[in-house]
């Protein structure tokens, strides 16, 4: 998955889980604590970016992924 | 043909506010109420005991339905935290306790949050298999036992409960249909290490909304019912966050899913007996169960109203 793809996959299922939260590519380094988007949300988030992107995502990579650039970085070098 | 005649539950009287928790644990009040969506957690007190839950349970049994103890043939209990350390098993103090015959079966069940589904299953079989009549099934898990102080992950969440069901040849719903997985390699997820509870929060919400829909949708197929088909879907009250999202993605519609665990908290094996004893009354003609925990285990059975 190319970049492009990957902030498309992580910014809808950002909007599509987290009530009232609009993403935009400035948005994108921020940490998720900081966006709103609490504990729980992010487990939904990353599992559904995992599904969407087709890759498995591990407990302990999914721990340091705190920010949605770092989701990105993530599922495109997969 | 065996099935499921009554059923009645205990709270103990003890009561944690889980929002004084979350202000202890530094936590927003918001999240506790609307993400784990428990308000209010029953705790055993000093005098309660898995026994003593068990017992209660049974009073109540006995005031919604005629039990005359020298019928019970069979007394199962399912707990992972038994009085005693489980030796002597506590179906046997339960035996003891109700005066019942000594002409009856009586083992306990090391089952989690999947307990309540696979003892229904367990005690028909054992009963019908041994020309049984009337038999129980309780469950208890006092999780608080085992809580952690400084978890605020497990002690937000898991409240104290008993529940007993009347299993009989005057069933009120019978089996359908019912599968049983186990996925041990994930069994780190929910253990208990140096008799403390220790849960893999991640990995427990992974299994539940990618698992249990997939079991759930293989229920409907093998009983050849659609969603529609079914008027009641009772999924283990894990916390109200996982229990929406499960919904969802397994494609129940919202309204035929209760979920009521603000003034329980997740009960491990008792959430799903506490659940189906209120909806009862309203005489629902098809019921999924689905339980889902430790193990990891999940199971999911179809029971039909007998006509």
């Amino acid at each position: 998955m190319n970049r492009e793809e990957a902030v498309k996959v992580v910014m809808s299922m950002l909007e599509k889980n987290v009530e009232g939260l609009e993403m935009s590519e400035d948005k994108m380094g921020e940490t998720l604590e900081n966006l709103g988007v609490d504990s729980l949300d992010v487990m939904l988030v990353v599992m559904d970016v995992g599904e969407a992107a087709g890759v498995t995502i591990s407990d302990d990579e999914a721990e340091a992924l705190d920010t949605p650039e770092k989701i990105v970085e993530f599922i495109a070098k997969q | 043909m065996l099935g499921i005649q009554s059923i009645a539950s205990y709270l103990p009287k003890g009561r944690v506010d889980n929002l004084e928790q979350a202000d202890r644990f530094e936590t927003d009040r918001e999240f506790v109420e609307q993400k784990i969506g428990v308000t209010t957690l029953p705790r055993f007190e000093a005098e309660d005991s898995v026994v003593s839950a068990s017992i209660a349970a049974f009073k109540s049994l006995c005031e919604k339905v005629s039990v005359d103890p020298a019928d019970i043939e069979c007394v199962v209990l399912c707990t992972q935290n038994p009085d005693n350390g489980g030796l002597p098993h506590n179906s046997a103090l339960v035996h003891a306790e109700l005066g019942l015959s000594e002409d009856c079966a009586c083992f306990d069940i090391g089952l989690g949050c999947s307990g309540y589904v696979y003892g229904l299953s367990v005690v028909q079989a054992f009963m019908a298999a041994n020309g049984m009549k009337k038999g129980l099934l309780f469950t208890c898990d006092p999780y608080s036992r085992i809580l952690n102080p400084e978890d605020k992950n497990t002690c937000l969440l898991f409240g104290d409960a008993a529940s007993v069901t009347l299993i009989s040849d005057s069933p009120r719903y019978t089996l359908s249909s019912a599968k049983f997985s186990t996925k041990g390699a994930g069994s780190e997820a929910l253990q208990k290490n140096s008799n403390l509870l220790e849960m893999n929060g991640r990995a427990v919400f992974n299994f539940a909304l990618q698992d249990v829909p997939k079991q759930i949708k293989r229920v409907l197929e093998s009983a050849e019912l659609k969603m529609e088909d079914v008027d009641l879907f009772l999924l283990h009250q894990g916390s109200r966050f996982m229990l929406e999202n499960t919904i969802k993605r397994a494609g129940i519609p919202a309204e035929k899913a209760p979920i009521k665990l603000a003034e329980t908290g997740n009960t491990v094996s008792s959430s799903i007996p506490l659940l189906l004893e209120k909806e009862l009354d309203s005489s629902p003609g098809t019921i999924l169960m689905s339980g889902f925990g430790v193990g990891l285990s999940w199971a999911t059975a179809i029971y039909t109203q007998v006509k």
